[in-house]
């Protein structure tokens, strides 16, 4: 598919020129380059025409900051007292545990083993991985347009590497900050999915507003709402696309509806929830997001002719350098939003910083944000004291600071709704576990690991033949599910509760998703083999095997009865002592695939 | 008891019946002649595409005469002119899907309408009286004038909850309520429909799509089928057969796992009876390949034919198309996504010719919402009202439905940027598709809760 990029637009500061509303080119940065080269700019700039320099700064006063919220309570803390209760809160936590996670939760406690997994290093990041694979390579072979080595990407870095506390937060951030790999039109695909994701990855141990900040100047967030190329209005009626700025409030901090601390609806005289903003509030946002564009060449950015483009390949700088701002396509017009009023004289950088500020303090960012990752780590139906615990949290730290992502995680973690044993009384609690987190889990308990490096996982989404879904692949904006998604005519929705991953739960994709499973536990996906390397040697010894596997699937949650019919179709392979590595890696692959299609696991406790 | 409320027993005592609960009621209903127009030997299915994301209507059906283009130019491209520009298509690309209406009709301002230059099959249908266009049709709870839009008193003057929003009116179009509601007006159809389906009144709510509360009824489940038929879990054929079947459908005091059991042993249920089905039909109409919606229509086509094997005499069924969301690159997407559902509907209403049950059978679109008419430089925003296609051999086709809107920014029937201000109700439409399908006018309100607030329950495509 090639589609005709929007580009650096040759328009000059007078309004209106008849040529403005694009400079065309192949391949997303060959204009801008061309007259560079041939110092067309006109304002002496690297960048051709109306490049303007960083705004200084800040003249205009931007308001300061509230007083954080009243301070929490400290985060509690407890050894776990037993094997099954370490691996359900290290279950809540990350994909997979370990027994170095066991030993930790139950003899130094939860904010120990969660301060570790805080200072651990971050890992190889997504672009440094692609880097190392070749990716970027400007050859014929074209790998800067192909979309699978997304995929390659995303599967390497939740099945591989230690810090995978921070991957499963950023894979819960992924589901609320969607930026989809599907949406990509241009060069580098995989490139600007891995540098979104290291966005999320990046800032996932650290604080709100400079995620919110690093996601909206991102190339890849730009491209999939539209902040890039977003243009100012005209006099010939243009108008700034509204798609980033409505969906900023909507689904990245504060919602439709005026919230209480504790995420349920303020009502209204009529009992009527009160709306949070109008269409003149988006309007009047989508002017503060216009004059961003893709930077080619910032920090070595390089573009190279070759022969079988007609324009020259730019380097992967255009994904991986944060949008750059040009004032000539800036919007001229005042911005009211929200009850905030930003001048029209503003500086971009300052109206950014104000309207992102004006979010990040909402009263709604706190309680929508905490219900939101509870349901992604916990449970579908907190109730509305543990959200408003977790956004008091978010309101401050105990030190005084807003937006703290690790004092958030370790509220939601630690939380006594998260720490109580589940009980046969609770018919409720918990959450289904979506498909990418159960192969996932299953992927790091099997100790899966790759022949040649590649982790060649492809798009994983079709519910018909395989798993369902698939990371960083949501079909739009709204997630692969919505926070209130109901499944209609059930026993939860006579409850009034909701099930946000049932959205993906249907006749065809639980039988698909059976039969996946069916085939991964035993041979893998391509290259990325299970080795099942601690359960072969116990493979004869039946109970051991199917307690190891319950403990670390399941956290013990599996029922007797499925217990019981596990164990009794694992004893009909007859594995001995003797039995070959093949004959035990049936009967693994088997112990797996079955607790893996349980109710009893499917839904986490 | 009204119609409504007898139905509504009925099927409950046969969905009663099929758990082996006797049901004395249910035959006695059925002894004083329930259900009239349900119990009619023929068959009839709707069936919903619904356009993900928000259709760009002003694209998809365009002003072509010399007067009314040239604004619609002017408005998308921000110049006069008959070229390709900004999001304007070239006045001669219209040219050859210009249509005229077959009775004669003369909209507002003399408008002349063409298809999109890629909707060619459509243009064939429109002609040969198979397919009609409603215009300006949206969400909304009463009719609605710019000033009572305008108006901050919701209470005399309520609106759909958050206009403008994907999600919602996607929702709202669907169900007649905001993400969250458990049952749309599919559903809802189907639901007085059950009765008449008894031999297998789980196939009346289908879904070929993903997970769409439009075809979730109060009673009616969506049951959801991938384009290859129904799936069949391999392990149930193998030595793990008793064993994964024990695990799949084991019933549970929670609420989730029970939920997860139940999606499963339906699945299971009802895999055989719709691949067996399926596999009697013949059918031999091309649809197009690489489509992703003409392989959900192939697979609706193809299980209305099986709708003799299995007893069903109504359905409701519900395919999607995802990609309208055209805030930038309009002109290359929407291209590609006419392509698509001109591809997808012609064929399928070719196959129900062949299936001989092109009467039988009525096709709509639907869409989040419709989209500005003024440009963001090279794509459009969320709009309101939109337009929309009916297809089939019960519609009165070759004809426009609804009131055409000016083409303009400014004129009273939008509401800023030409997003437009929708003058037939989701709900009338969705009632004259009711109509033909057999419900009564008194049912009208259990199905479409708005409707009562309009004067007019038919807009007579039907």
């Amino acid at each position: 598919m090639e589609e005709i990029e929007r580009d650096v637009e040759a328009e000059s500061v007078a309004e209106d020129s008849a040529n403005e509303d694009r400079a065309s080119g192949l391949i997303a940065g060959a204009a801008a380059l061309a007259l560079s080269a041939c110092g067309a700019g006109g304002d002496g700039s690297p960048y051709g025409g109306g490049y303007s320099p960083p705004p200084p700064i800040p003249p205009t006063p931007i308001p300061p900051a509230p007083a954080p919220g009243p301070a929490p309570p400290p985060p509690r803390d407890a050894i776990s007292s037993t094997e099954a209760e370490a691996v359900r809160f290290a279950l809540q936590a990350q994909f997979s545990v370990s027994d170095a996670d066991i030993t930790a939760l139950t003899s130094t406690g939860w904010l120990a083993w969660l301060k570790a997994r805080y200072d651990e290093p971050v890992g190889e990041t997504g672009v440094s991985w692609l880097n190392s694979q070749g990716t970027n390579a400007i050859t014929i072979e074209k790998r800067y347009r192909a979309f699978q080595f997304g995929d390659y990407m995303i599967w390497n870095q939740l099945l591989a590497g230690p810090d995978q506390m921070r991957k499963r937060m950023a894979l819960a951030l992924s589901e609320t900050f969607v930026v989809s790999l599907d949406s990509f039109t241009t060069v580098y695909p995989s490139y600007l999915i891995a540098a979104y994701w290291d966005v999320l990855t990046a800032h996932a141990f650290g604080n709100f507003r400079q995620l919110l900040e690093a996601l909206t100047l991102n190339a890849g967030m730009g491209s999939f709402l539209n902040t890039k190329g977003n243009l100012r209005e005209n006099t010939r009626g243009r108008q700034p696309d509204e798609n980033f700025a409505r969906e900023v409030m909507q689904l990245f901090t504060i919602g439709l509806y005026e919230l209480n601390p504790d995420g349920t609806y303020k009502l209204d005289a009529n009992s009527k929830p009160v709306e949070t903003y109008t269409q003149e509030d988006v309007t009047n946002l989508a002017r503060v997001f216009t004059g961003y564009d893709w930077d080619y060449l910032s920090n070595g950015g390089t573009s190279t002719p070759v022969t079988w483009e007609r324009n020259p390949v730019p380097s992967t700088h255009l994904a991986t350098n944060p949008m750059r701002f040009n004032s000539n396509y800036h919007s001229r017009i005042e911005v009211n939003f929200l009850g905030t009023k930003i001048t029209s004289t503003t500086p971009g950088g300052d109206a950014l910083h104000i309207a992102l500020d004006h979010l990040f303090y909402h009263d709604n960012t706190g309680p929508f944000f905490a219900r939101q990752m509870i349901q992604r780590l916990v449970t579908s139906n907190p109730t509305p004291a543990y959200v408003q615990r977790v956004a008091t949290v978010f309101g401050n730290n105990g030190t005084g600071e807003r937006g703290d992502l690790k004092a958030v995680w370790t509220a939601i973690l630690t939380d006594e709704e998260a720490r109580a044993m589940p009980t046969a009384a609770d018919t409720l609690f918990g959450k289904m576990r979506e498909p990418i987190v159960r192969f996932v889990q299953w992927a790091r308990t099997a100790e899966v690991a790759s022949d040649n490096g590649e982790y060649e996982i492809d798009d994983l989404s079709a519910p018909e033949t395989m798993l369902g879904q698939s990371p960083l692949r949501s079909p739009s904006v709204f997630n692969f599910f919505r926070p209130g998604y109901v499944p209609p005519n059930t026993a939860i929705a006579t409850a009034g509760k909701v099930a946000p991953e049932f959205q993906l739960h249907n006749e065809t994709s639980t039988a698909g998703y059976i039969n996946f499973m069916q085939r991964v536990t035993r041979n893998g996906i391509r290259d990325v083999k299970p080795s099942y390397t601690t359960l072969l040697p116990i493979a004869h010894d039946i109970p051991a095997v199917v307690d190891w596997l319950n403990l670390r699937l399941t956290a013990n949650q599996l029922t007797s009865e499925t217990l019981g019919v596990v164990r009794a179709t694992l004893r009909t392979f007859g594995i001995k002592d003797s039995s070959s590595s093949g004959e035990k890696l049936d009967m693994l692959a088997t112990a797996c695939f079955l607790i893996l299609i349980s109710p009893d696991y499917l839904v986490q406790k | 008891m009204n119609l409504w409320t007898r139905r509504l027993v009925m099927h409950r005592a046969i969905q009663l019946s099929a758990l082996g609960v006797a049901t004395p009621l249910a035959i006695n209903l059925a002894a004083i002649g329930e259900a009239a127009a349900f119990d009619a030997t023929d068959y009839k299915a709707l069936v919903c595409i619904f356009l993900y994301g928000g259709n760009d209507w002003a694209n998809t059906v365009v002003p072509f005469d010399a007067a009314n283009y040239a604004k619609y130019h002017e408005i998308r491209a921000g110049v006069a002119g008959e070229e390709e520009s900004g999001i304007a298509i070239a006045r001669a690309d219209l040219a050859d899907t210009a249509l005229t209406p077959l009775d004669g009709a003369v909209l507002t301002d003399g408008l002349q309408y063409a298809l999109a230059p890629q909707l060619v099959g459509l243009k064939r249908l429109f002609d040969a009286g198979r397919l009609g266009v409603q215009l300006n049709v949206g969400t909304l709870i009463q009719p609605t004038t710019l000033a009572q839009y305008q108006d901050s008193n919701r209470v005399t003057n309520p609106l759909p909850p958050k206009l403008f929003s994907h999600n919602d009116q996607q929702s709202v179009w669907q169900s007649d309520g905001s993400e969250g509601s458990t049952n749309g007006w599919g559903g809802r159809l189907g639901d007085i429909a059950l009765a008449s389906n008894s031999s297998n009144a789980q196939l009346t709510c289908i879904s070929a799509s993903s997970n769409a509360v439009f075809v979730a009824g109060r009673d009616a489940l969506q049951y959801q089928i991938s384009p290859n038929g129904a799936i069949r879990i391999n392990a149930l054929n193998g030595p793990l057969r008793n064993a994964v079947n024990n695990i799949v459908t084991r019933s549970s005091t929670h609420l989730l796992e029970s939920e997860c059991a139940e999606v499963t042993r339906r699945s299971i249920d009802l895999e055989g009876t719709v691949n067996t089905a399926l596999g009697g039909v013949t059918m031999t109409t091309p649809f197009p390949s690489g489509n992703p919606l003409a392989k959900q229509m192939r697979v609706v086509a193809r299980l209305i034919g099986a709708n003799a094997t299995l007893g069903v005499k109504r359905q409701v069924f519900f395919v999607s198309l995802g990609g309208f969301d055209t805030h930038n690159g309009l002109m290359s997407r929407h291209h590609r996504l006419m392509t698509w559902l001109d591809g997808a509907m012609h064929a399928f209403h070719v196959a129900t010719i062949e299936l001989g049950v092109a009467s039988k059978v009525t096709t709509f679109t639907a869409s989040d919402f419709g989209r500005t008419l003024s440009s963001n430089s090279d794509g459009s925003d969320h709009g309101w009202g939109s337009h929309h296609f009916v297809m089939g051999g019960a519609v009165k086709g070759g004809r426009f439905y609804g009131t055409a809107p000016h083409v303009s920014i400014e004129t009273d029937d939008q509401v800023g940027q030409g997003r437009l201000l929708p003058t037939t109700a989701v709900d009338q439409f969705g009632a004259t598709l009711a109509q033909w399908f057999g419900c009564t006018p008194s049912e009208l309100p259990g199905i479409l809760p708005n409707i009562g607030n309009f004067s007019n329950n038919n807009v007579g495509f039907l």
